[in-house]
C-alpha cells in the first residue's frame, strides 16, 4: 500500500480505465461526429469533427437551466439530508438510548418498498402542499429517499471512531452536541463525504419523480430533460451524446473538489482500535 | 442550537431529539405511503374503474353517475312498457318501475344523502362535471344498498332473459335499451370492494410473478456479485497513492453520475445489432455468435442488463469500499509486515476482517436496490424480448400505471418488499452486534 | 325552465365567442356583443380590470377589443408530447390570433407514449386540473373515459353543429366509448409498406409475395435484410400484429367485447409472422426492431422492404440523414386472404374533466381538430387530417406527395383500430407477451391465440 506504483501498475491501470470509460469515451467520439456517420461503420474519429450537436443540444432544449436545476436540488438535498442523518446516525451509535436496532430497523425498511408503488402517494402528496413545479417538491422526496443510505453508512463510521476521544472530550466539559462536532464529524469526515457523494448523485440522477412532479420545463432536472430530446419515433444521438458529456462535467468537477475529503479524514495517530 | 439546551437534557433525551427530524421525514414521506399500498393491496381498487376507484368498506352511491342515469330510467321504461303492452312483460316492467321509484324516493329523502343529491342534479342538469369528491359520493346504509342493487340486477336478469325469448323488433330494442339504463345505474351502486387475501393468493400462484422473481433473483445475485468483487479491486487500487490519483477517482465515477435513464439508452445504441459498437466488438472478440442476440435473445439480453448494471453501479461500490479502507489506521499494516505477511496475508487478515462492517452495509444497500431494479430493465428491454428480462418491479409497474391497478399492483409491491425485507433480515443478522451494540460495544 | 333558461343563456354567450371568432379579420362595427345577463356582465369587468394578462392581448388586437372586453381572460395549458416540426406552435399561435381573450401554454410531455399515458394517469386521478387540453394516443379515449378523467363531448359537438360524418370513420369510433363521444381526432396514421424502387419494381401483393421476393432481392444494391417490421415486445408489436390478423380476416374483440381471437384467421396470421421473423429476410434481432430501428436501418440502405408509419416518407428524401433518398416508394401492406389491411395510429384531443375552464378549452379543441387547425398541422407537421375534405385541398396536397395519394387516403380511410376497450392497456400487455414468446419460437401460434383467448376473457370478466 505504501510502496511505489512500477510501470506494471499503471499498464494495467490505464488499460482498466480505458475499459469504464470506453462507453463514455464512444459518447464523447458520437457527440463530435456529423449526423449522418453516427450509424453506420464503427470508425472511431470521424474526418469531420463538429461541434454541431453541441450548438443544437444547448439551442434545442434549455440545458443549462436543467443543469442548474439539479444542482440546487441535488445540493439542498445532500446538505439537509446529511445534516439530518448524521445527527440521527450519531444518536443510535453513540447515545444511550433504546430501540436501537428497531429505529435502524425502520429507517431500513423504508428503503425496502419499491419506489414506483410510492410515487402516487407522494405525488398527491406533494401536490397538496402545493409543491409541484418546485425544488422543494422534489428535495423532499429525495431526502426521504436517500436517509436510510446515509444514516447506515454514518452510523457504521461514527461507530469506527474510539470512545476513548470522546469520553476525554467530555472530561473537559464538552458537551455530547460539542462532541459531536469538534471531534466525531471531523474524524468520520471520509465517511461524511462519501455518503455525500453518494447522496448528491443518487438526487441528481433521480428519474421517475422527477419526471412526476415537476412536470413544467422550467423546473426539470437533467435526466428528464436528457429524455425529452427524443421526439415520438426519432432519438437524436447527435443531441443526446453531446447533452450527456455537458452534463457530466459538474459531476465531474464536483469528484474531484471532494475527493481528497473522501481520503484524508482519519489519521491513523487518534485512532486506535 | 442545542448548546443550551444540551445542558438541560440528558444524553438520552437529546439522542432522542437527534432522531427525531429522520423518523418524522422517513414516516411522512415514505413510511406512510408503504402503509397505504399495504391497505390498498387487500382491495380491488383500479383507478380507471368507476365503481372501483377508491378503497371502500362499505356501500356508496356515485351521486353524479347514479342523477345522470336516473334521468333516462324513467323514459326507457315507460317506453318499454308502452311496447310491452298486452304482454306478459307489461305487469313486471310496472312493478321494476314502482319499486325504483320507491327506492329512489327513499334515496333521494335521506338526511345524509339529500341535500348534497339536489346539488348535484343540478349540476348535472346544467352539464357541470362534479369534480368534488365529497360532493360527489354519499355512504348508504347496507340494507338498502343491496336491496336497490338486487332489484336492479334482478330487473336487469329478467329483461335480458325476455330479450332471449322475443326476437328483433321495437319491444327487443326497447327492452336492451332499458336494461343498458339499468345497468348504468346499478353501476353508480359502489360496492364494498375489501378482497381480503385474495389477490396474494392470485399473484403466489401467478406463473408470471415466480418467473418475474425468477429473474430478479439472478439479476440480483449475479450483478451485486460482481459489483462487489470489481468495486473492491478498484478501491483498493484508488487507494494506493500513485500519480493522477485524484482522476482516475473521478474518471471511476463517471459512469455512475451518468443518469441510469441516459445511460439505459446509452447501452441500448451500444448493444445495437446493427450499428452497436459493443455489439460488434463482442461479435469480433468472438464473444459472441453474432452481434444480434445481445438484445434479441432471452440470455443475451439478461446478460447486456447485468453488463450495464455492473458497469454503472461498480464505482458506488468502489466509493463506499474506499471509504471504508480509509478507516483501517495504518498501524496495522506496520504490525503486520513486520511480522512477515505479505500481501495476500495483509489482504485476508487484516483489510477483509476491518472492512467487514463497510462490505455488509454496502453489500446490503446494493441488493436492496437491485433487487427493485426498473429504470434500466424498462428502458433497455422493456422486459422482453418475451418477457425473459422482466423484473418484478417492471411487472409492478405494469400493473400499476399502464393498467392502473392499484390493488394488484400494491400486491406486487408488498411482496417485492417481504423478499427484501427477508434478504435485509440475512443481511443485518450478519453485521449484526457491529451496528446495534450499545455504547460500550467495540470492534 | 329556470335550468333551460341556463342553459339557453349560455348557449347565446358562448355562439357569441364563435361569431366574434369566426369574424375576427373583418371589420365588424356593427356588432356589439349582446349579454342579456347584466350581473354576469360586471363580474367579467371586475375580472378583466383584476387581470394584469389582459394588457397584452388587448393592445395587440385593438381592433377586436371591444369584443374581447365581455369575455374572460383565460390561460389554458395544452399537453402533447415534443413536436419537432415546431406545429403545433404554429397552430397554437393561429387559436390565440382568433382568440385573443385565451392565451395557451403549451406544457410538453415525455415523447414515449407508454410514459406520458403513466403521466397523463397519474395527474387526472390525483384531480390535478393544471391541463386542460391534451393529446391522447388513439388508444386511449375508452380507458380515459370510463377513469372519468376526460369530459363528454357530445353536447359540444351538437351545440356547435360539428358533423362527425366529415371525420374518417375509424379515427371518430377510436375517441367513442358507450356511445358517447370523448375524443376528437387530430391527426391519423396507417402502416405503410417501404420498398426500394431501385431495387423491385413494384410492391409485393401478398405476404407469400413478399417473402418470395425479399430473400430473392435481398442482397442487391448493399443491402443485408429482405423485410423490416416492429418485433420488439412493445406496443408497436400489437400494431403490427392487428395487420396481420385483418388481412387474413381475423380479429381480436368484436364490437360486444367478445374475445375472437382465438380462430383459424388469427392463428394462419400469426404462423405468417413467425414464419417472417424466422426467415432469413429478416435481421438476426427483429425482434427488438422498433420504428427508430427501422427507419435506421431504412434509411441507411439496410433493407430492400419494410414496415413503417407514414413520417418515414419524409425522411428518406432527406439527404442529411437518408443514404437512399430518391429510391424508395411506398405501397399498402400486403394482402392476406382477406386482402391488405392498415393499422390505425394517430392522435387524438380530449378535455381534462377538471379543466377549469371547459368552455375555452373545447374551443381550443374544436379548433385544432377543425378544418382550420388539421391544415395548419398537416402543411407544417406533415401529420395526416382525419378530415376528408382536407385532402382535397390544393395546399394539403402541395404539403406532402401522401396525401395527393389518391391510394394512402383510402388506407387511412380503412385502417383497422386496434381493440377498442377500456382495459386495453392490460390487453396489449398480454398480447404482447404471447406474441413475443411465438415470435421466439417458444409457443407454437395455436397456443399463441389460446393463450391470448384465455387470458384476455379472464382480464374483461374481472
Amino acid at each position: 500500500m505504501r510502496k511505489r506504483a512500477g510501470a506494471s501498475f499503471y499498464i494495467f491501470l490505464s488499460l482498466f480505465i480505458f475499459v469504464i470509460m470506453f462507453p463514455f469515451l464512444w459518447v464523447f467520439l458520437t457527440s463530435i461526429k456529423p449526423t449522418i456517420e453516427i450509424f453506420g461503420g464503427f470508425n472511431w474519429f470521424t474526418s469531420n469533427p463538429t461541434f454541431q450537436s453541441y450548438e443544437n443540444a444547448i439551442n434545442t432544449r434549455p440545458l443549462f437551466l436543467y443543469m442548474w436545476n439539479s444542482i440546487a436540488i441535488s445540493s439542498l438535498t445532500t446538505i439537509i439530508a446529511i445534516s439530518v442523518a448524521s445527527l440521527a446516525a450519531y444518536s443510535v451509535t453513540r447515545l444511550p438510548i433504546k430501540f436501537k436496532g428497531t429505529i435502524l430497523g425502520i429507517v431500513l425498511a423504508a428503503a425496502m418498498f419499491p419506489q414506483i408503488a410510492i410515487i402516487s402517494p407522494i405525488f398527491n402528496l406533494i401536490q397538496g402542499l402545493g409543491l409541484r413545479n418546485s425544488y422543494m417538491g422534489l428535495v423532499i422526496p429525495y431526502i426521504t429517499i436517500s436517509l436510510p443510505l446515509a444514516i447506515w453508512i454514518l452510523a457504521t463510521f461514527f461507530k469506527k471512531i474510539p470512545f476513548e476521544l470522546e469520553e476525554s472530550a467530555k472530561l473537559d466539559g464538552a458537551t455530547p452536541f460539542q462532541t459531536f462536532r469538534k471531534i466525531i464529524f471531523p474524524l468520520a469526515a471520509p465517511g461524511v463525504f462519501t455518503t455525500a457523494i453518494l447522496v448528491f448523485i443518487a438526487a441528481w440522477n433521480e428519474y421517475l419523480f422527477a419526471l412526476t412532479i415537476n412536470s413544467d420545463d422550467n423546473w426539470r432536472t437533467v435526466p428528464v430533460g436528457l429524455s425529452m430530446y427524443q421526439s415520438q419515433y426519432t432519438i437524436p444521438w447527435g443531441d443526446i451524446t453531446a447533452a450527456t458529456v455537458i452534463v457530466t462535467i459538474p459531476i465531474v468537477i464536483i469528484v474531484l473538489l471532494f475527493q481528497r475529503r473522501i481520503v484524508a479524514g482519519l489519521t491513523s495517530g487518534s485512532v486506535k482500535e | 442550537m442545542g448548546k443550551k439546551k444540551g445542558f438541560q437534557l440528558s444524553e438520552s433525551q437529546l439522542g432522542y431529539l437527534m432522531v427525531l427530524p429522520a423518523l418524522v421525514l422517513i414516516a411522512a414521506v415514505t413510511l406512510w405511503p408503504v402503509a397505504q399500498s399495504f391497505w390498498n393491496s387487500m382491495f380491488d381498487y383500479r383507478l380507471n374503474d368507476p365503481t372501483r376507484n377508491q378503497t371502500t368498506l362499505s356501500y356508496q352511491i356515485d351521486l353524479e353517475t347514479y342523477a345522470n342515469n336516473y334521468f333516462y330510467i324513467d323514459r326507457d321504461l315507460s317506453s318499454l312498457e308502452d311496447e310491452a303492452e298486452g304482454t306478459d312483460l307489461q305487469p313486471i316492467v310496472m312493478q321494476v318501475r314502482q319499486d325504483i321509484d320507491t327506492y329512489h324516493e327513499e334515496l333521494t329523502t335521506l338526511p345524509e344523502v339529500q341535500e348534497q343529491y339536489e346539488i348535484v342534479d343540478e349540476m348535472v342538469m346544467n352539464f357541470e362535471p362534479v369534480n368534488d369528491r365529497d360532493l360527489r359520493y354519499s355512504h348508504l346504509d347496507n340494507d338498502f344498498a343491496e336491496g336497490y342493487i338486487d332489484l336492479l340486477e334482478d330487473a336487469q336478469d329478467t329483461f335480458t332473459d325476455s330479450i332471449a325469448e322475443i326476437g328483433d323488433g321495437d319491444l327487443e330494442s326497447s327492452l336492451s335499451q332499458a336494461t343498458a339504463t339499468l345497468a348504468s345505474v346499478d353501476r353508480s351502486l359502489i360496492r364494498p370492494n375489501f378482497i381480503g387475501l385474495t389477490n396474494y393468493g392470485k399473484y403466489l400462484t401467478d406463473a408470471r410473478m415466480w418467473s418475474a422473481m425468477w429473474n430478479t433473483v439472478f439479476f440480483t445475485v449475479v450483478s451485486v456479485f460482481f459489483e462487489l468483487t470489481i468495486g473492491l479491486a478498484v478501491a483498493l487500487v484508488i487507494n494506493r497513492a500513485f500519480i493522477g490519483r485524484g482522476a482516475v477517482r473521478a474518471a471511476v465515477l463517471i459512469p455512475w453520475a451518468i443518469p441510469t435513464a441516459v445511460s439505459a439508452m446509452m447501452w441500448n445504441y451500444l448493444y445495437d445489432g446493427q450499428s452497436g459498437v459493443v455489439a460488434h466488438y463482442f461479435e469480433q472478440l468472438g464473444l459472441i455468435s453474432d452481434a444480434s442476440v445481445l438484445l434479441s435473445t432471452g440470455s443475451g439480453a439478461m446478460f447486456s442488463i447485468i453488463l450495464a448494471d455492473v458497469w454503472k453501479t461498480m464505482p458506488y461500490m468502489a466509493l463506499l469500499l474506499l471509504a471504508g479502507l480509509q478507516t483501517i489506521p495504518e498501524s496495522l499494516y506496520e504490525a503486520a509486515e513486520v511480522d512477515g505477511a505479505n500481501k495476500m496475508q495483509q489482504f485476508i487478515n487484516v483489510t477483509l476482517p476491518m472492512l467487514k462492517s463497510a462490505i455488509l452495509v454496502a453489500l446490503l444497500f446494493r441488493t436492496l436496490d437491485a433487487f427493485r431494479v426498473f429504470d434500466l430493465i424498462y428502458v433497455l428491454t422493456g422486459g422482453g424480448p418475451a418477457n425473459s428480462t422482466e423484473s418484478i418491479s417492471v411487472y409492478a409497474y405494469q400493473v400499476l400505471f399502464a393498467q392502473s391497478n392499484f390493488g394488484e399492483g400494491s400486491v406486487l409491491s408488498v411482496i417485492v418488499f417481504l423478499a427484501v425485507a427477508l434478504i435485509s433480515i440475512v443481511f443485518i443478522k450478519l453485521i449484526g452486534s457491529d451496528l446495534f451494540d450499545g455504547k460500550t460495544g467495540k470492534n | 325552465m329556470r335550468i333551460w333558461k341556463k342553459v339557453l343563456s349560455g348557449a347565446v354567450a358562448l355562439s357569441m365567442v364563435g361569431v366574434i371568432a369566426a369574424c375576427g379579420d373583418n371589420d365588424n362595427a356593427n356588432e356589439t356583443p349582446v349579454n342579456d345577463d347584466p350581473a354576469n356582465d360586471t363580474e367579467n369587468n371586475v375580472d378583466n380590470a383584476d387581470n394584469d394578462g389582459a394588457d397584452n392581448a388587448n393592445n395587440e388586437n385593438d381592433g377586436e377589443a371591444e369584443a374581447s372586453e365581455d369575455q374572460e381572460e383565460v390561460t389554458l395549458t395544452y399537453a402533447r408530447g415534443q413536436d419537432a416540426t415546431g406545429a403545433t406552435n404554429i397552430l397554437v399561435e393561429a387559436f390565440m390570433e382568433e382568440n385573443p381573450h385565451i392565451t395557451v401554454e403549451f406544457r410538453e410531455m415525455p415523447s414515449d407514449t407508454g410514459q406520458s399515458h403513466d403521466q397523463y394517469v397519474t395527474e387526472f386521478s390525483a384531480g390535478d386540473s393544471t391541463i386542460d387540453v391534451f393529446d391522447a394516443d388513439v388508444i386511449w379515449p375508452a380507458e380515459f373515459a370510463q377513469g372519468g378523467y376526460v369530459l363528454e363531448l357530445d353536447r359540444y359537438i351538437e351545440r356547435d353543429g360539428i358533423d362527425m360524418d366529415d371525420y374518417f370513420e375509424g379515427t371518430v369510433d377510436s375517441g367513442n366509448f358507450e356511445g358517447r363521444q370523448w375524443a376528437m381526432p387530430k391527426f391519423t396514421d396507417a402502416g405503410l409498406l417501404f420498398y426500394r424502387s431501385d431495387i423491385v419494381d413494384e410492391a409485393p401483393e401478398t405476404w407469400d409475395d413478399l417473402i418470395e421476393m425479399a430473400s430473392e432481392y435481398q442482397g442487391e444494391e448493399g443491402t443485408d435484410y429482405g423485410y423490416l417490421m416492429q418485433a420488439n415486445q412493445y406496443e408497436g408489436l400489437v400494431v403490427n400484429a392487428v395487420e396481420f390478423i385483418a388481412s387474413y380476416g381475423g380479429s381480436v374483440l368484436d364490437e360486444d367485447q367478445n374475445v375472437t381471437v382465438n380462430s383459424p384467421e388469427t392463428i394462419a396470421a400469426i404462423e405468417k409472422m413467425i414464419e417472417i421473423v424466422e426467415s432469413d429476410i429478416t435481421p438476426g434481432n427483429i425482434l427488438n426492431f422498433d420504428e427508430p430501428a427501422t427507419h435506421t436501418a431504412f434509411l441507411e440502405g439496410q433493407s430492400v422492404f419494410a414496415r413503417n408509419w407514414p413520417y418515414m416518407q419524409a425522411m428518406t428524401e432527406d439527404e442529411d440523414q437518408s443514404q437512399v433518398a430518391g429510391n424508395v416508394e411506398f405501397a399498402l401492406l400486403p394482402a392476406g386472404d382477406e386482402g391488405s389491411a392498415a393499422g390505425l395510429g394517430g392522435w387524438m384531443s380530449m378535455i381534462n374533466r377538471n379543466s377549469e375552464h371547459p368552455e375555452e378549452a373545447w374551443e381550443l379543441l374544436k379548433f385544432m381538430t377543425g378544418p382550420e387547425g388539421q391544415k395548419i398541422t398537416a402543411i407544417e407537421g406533415g401529420s395526416a387530417p382525419t378530415l376528408r375534405d382536407l385532402y382535397e385541398d390544393e395546399e394539403v396536397r402541395d404539403a406532402a406527395p401522401l396525401f395527393a395519394d389518391e391510394e394512402f387516403v383510402n388506407t387511412l380511410e380503412n385502417a383497422v383500430p386496434r381493440p377498442v376497450s377500456p382495459i386495453y392497456p392490460q390487453i396489449s400487455d398480454l398480447m404482447q407477451i404471447e406474441l413475443s414468446r411465438a415470435l421466439a419460437g417458444e409457443i407454437t401460434a395455436e397456443e399463441a391465440a389460446e393463450n391470448m383467448e384465455s387470458s384476455i376473457e379472464s382480464a374483461l370478466a374481472e
